[in-house]
């Protein structure tokens, strides 16, 4: 298409990817302050206020070392890291069940089964109820409260059940002559079709469960050898108690410096994966969005 | 062969008549299977807690159970209404919203046309991905970062005291900036984010309608007021409908990180409400009740909302 060009177009464009450069710079801002701040000298940043655009002092990865040294932080890694694989492995592959079997169009419970999950989307118990059942279910303070509670939910299950009613029948029909059984349509000919839908599921769990915080909160009150990443965090940055994860570090004299310096330290180790992961997700994100939309 | 092959095709044509039960429970043995764990699932962690709603209408005490306690009747619900925090914690919960809804949500939807304007490719990619960053980081952090810059000393803080000549307080510790920063931080963490759906409504539209529309004389803007726009109205009612009937349960978890007790007289919401009462205080009939007339409202906004957009704009998601 020719654009003419007129003096309100030009500036119209100025404004507009002026406006365009001014928004992005406000998205990175914080997170330039954070990486900046993380290889600070402890003393400087202490005392500085406003964002820091260079590191302060001279670069120092000491922050990082205590950080990696530091048991607290590597439990609630490793555990954030357990949930994430436990759910993204397992939650989705009860999810594609779940999919696979409201997507058969010669399968008697088929419709029964939809309305059954639907209805969970339109209508829940709430926070309380909720409680109370996994209490009586012994799993209050347990690990298991972070790997089988959230592992299915109606919004991902109707993503799949769509993919799965996009691919052709001839598939299923001909698998069917050949004398597969359904777990074998369902494995191995159909879901090597739809990985993309399937990479959608697995990419929001992965997300959403790393950034997760507020179940282990209420579920895990009191074993932080339990506790996902993101507790830690919330003693650190919310709560502002960084002794108690700081104790077994150098607890005395340094403590007051450094403990400002390790702050932006568990930021950065515990946001950069996902953010440097995701722009090549990005396309996946973009579906699950658009899918969500349309299908309300 | 051939005879699998009718052989599956008369089941087909059957299965859509209605076979059996009994011929379908053997002809589709394994689904059955598959879905007995399925609807356990739901059933524990979905439709238990439903009946256990139960004790919205109880006196309950944890030590007699469900089956034990006591029925009181609208009791807790009496409770909630006439308590002294109801109408404060109304309002908070239908002005945040409210901020939301006529502030964040149609800039959403400019962003999304301004970023449609931007001719250079390259240029409109990086915004993108570099707006859809914040999303990705967690609420733990978005909150640890708000705290640190509205302290007293902080980044807003200071600009603040700066162009307006505000006080200088911590902004999160004064009741009168608490929606403000609510707002502010949703808007960076989540309007990138949330243009994607226009974004990808805008790329749908027909190309053949701008360009003769252009040979019309029809410029930039007036082709986004006339095309863009309308081609992109059913993504934005059903947008509008849906954050209607999520009012209720919004963002609660990124209250609860930031509020203190100092800023309870705006920042305390329903969902915060019941967390405190209910985890903290562990008043389970009185929460639930509390709950249970969130969701109540929650689902009627739902379906209200819904109502009225298959009626004004022919549009709906129910």
């Amino acid at each position: 298409m020719i654009e003419k060009t007129t003096p309100s177009r030009v500036l119209f464009n100025i404004l507009n990817y002026g406006f365009m450069i001014f928004f992005a710079f406000i998205c990175l801002i914080p997170i330039w302050h954070v990486v900046m701040s993380s290889l600070s000298n402890p003393r400087l940043l202490m005392a500085s206020s406003g964002i820091v655009w260079k590191p302060l002092g001279e670069i120092t990865t000491a922050g990082y070392e205590l950080v990696f040294k530091n048991k607290s932080i590597l439990t609630g890694y490793g555990n954030t890291l357990l949930y994430v694989i436990w759910n993204a492995a397992v939650g989705t592959l009860m999810t594609v069940i779940a999919g696979y079997l409201v997507s058969r169009k010669d399968y008697k419970l088929k419709v029964p089964l939809m309305l059954f999950i639907l209805f969970t989307m339109m209508f829940s118990g709430g926070l309380i109820p909720t409680y109370m059942v996994i209490r009586s279910l012994g799993l209050i303070n347990s690990r298991w409260v972070m790997m089988i509670p959230g592992l299915m939910n109606a919004f991902y299950i109707t993503m799949i059940k769509s993919g799965f009613e996009q691919l052709s029948d001839s598939y299923e029909e001909s698998a069917k002559l050949d004398g597969a059984g359904p777990m074998t349509i369902m494995f191995r000919i159909l879901l090597p079709l739809m990985k993309a839908n399937v990479a959608v599921v697995v990419m929001f769990t992965v997300v959403m469960q790393w950034n997760s915080w507020y179940p282990a909160s209420i579920y895990l009150p009191a074993v932080r050898d339990y506790w996902p990443l993101q507790l830690f965090m919330r003693e650190m940055l919310i709560q502002n108690d960084t002794a108690a994860i700081l104790t077994n570090a150098d607890a005395n004299s340094a403590a007051d410096f450094t403990s400002n310096l390790v702050k932006y330290c568990v930021v950065v180790v515990g946001t950069l994966p996902v953010l440097c992961a995701y722009p090549f997700a990005q396309k996946y994100f973009v579906t699950g969005v658009t899918l969500g939309g349309v299908k309300g | 062969m051939r005879e699998k092959r009718e052989s599956i095709e008369k089941q087909t044509v059957k299965a859509k008549g209605g076979r059996s039960w009994i011929h379908d429970l053997r002809m589709n043995k394994a689904l059955y299977f598959l879905t007995i764990p399925i609807v356990l699932y739901f059933i524990v962690f979905s439709y238990a807690p439903m009946f256990g709603l139960v004790i919205a209408f109880q006196d309950y005490k944890p030590s007699r159970g469900i089956l034990g306690s006591n029925f009181v009747g609208l009791k807790n619900f009496i409770n909630f209404f006439t308590g002294p925090n109801f109408l404060t914690i109304l309002r908070n919960t239908f002005a945040i919203n409210a901020l939301s809804l006529l502030i964040s949500f149609p800039l959403t939807i400019v962003f999304a046309l301004l970023l449609n304007e931007i001719r250079l490719l390259k240029f409109k990619k990086t915004v993108q991905t570099i707006s859809y960053m914040p999303y990705f980081i967690s609420m733990v952090v978005i909150c640890g970062l708000v705290i640190e810059f509205c302290a007293t000393n902080g980044v807003i803080t200071n600009l603040l005291v700066n162009i307006f000549g505000i006080q200088r307080v911590n902004l999160l510790q004064d009741p009168k900036y608490f929606w403000w920063i609510n707002l502010f931080s949703d808007i960076w963490q989540g309007l990138g984010y949330g243009s994607i759906i226009y974004i990808s409504a805008i790329s749908a539209v027909s190309h053949e309608m701008y360009e003769a529309a252009a040979i019309d004389g029809a410029g930039r803007f007036k082709r986004c007021m006339n095309i863009t726009l309308p081609s992109i109205t059913p993504t934005i009612v059903t947008m509008l409908v849906l954050k209607c009937g999520l009012m209720m349960s919004v963002g609660g978890d990124k209250i609860l990180l930031l509020y203190n007790s100092s800023i309870y007289s705006t920042a305390d919401v329903i969902s915060t409400h019941v967390q405190r009462m209910g985890i903290e205080n562990m008043q389970y009939g009185y929460s639930a009740a509390v709950g249970l007339f969130n969701s109540i409202v929650g689902t009627s906004l739902l379906l209200i909302s819904n109502t009225l957009s298959r009626k004004l704009a022919d549009t709906s998601i129910v």
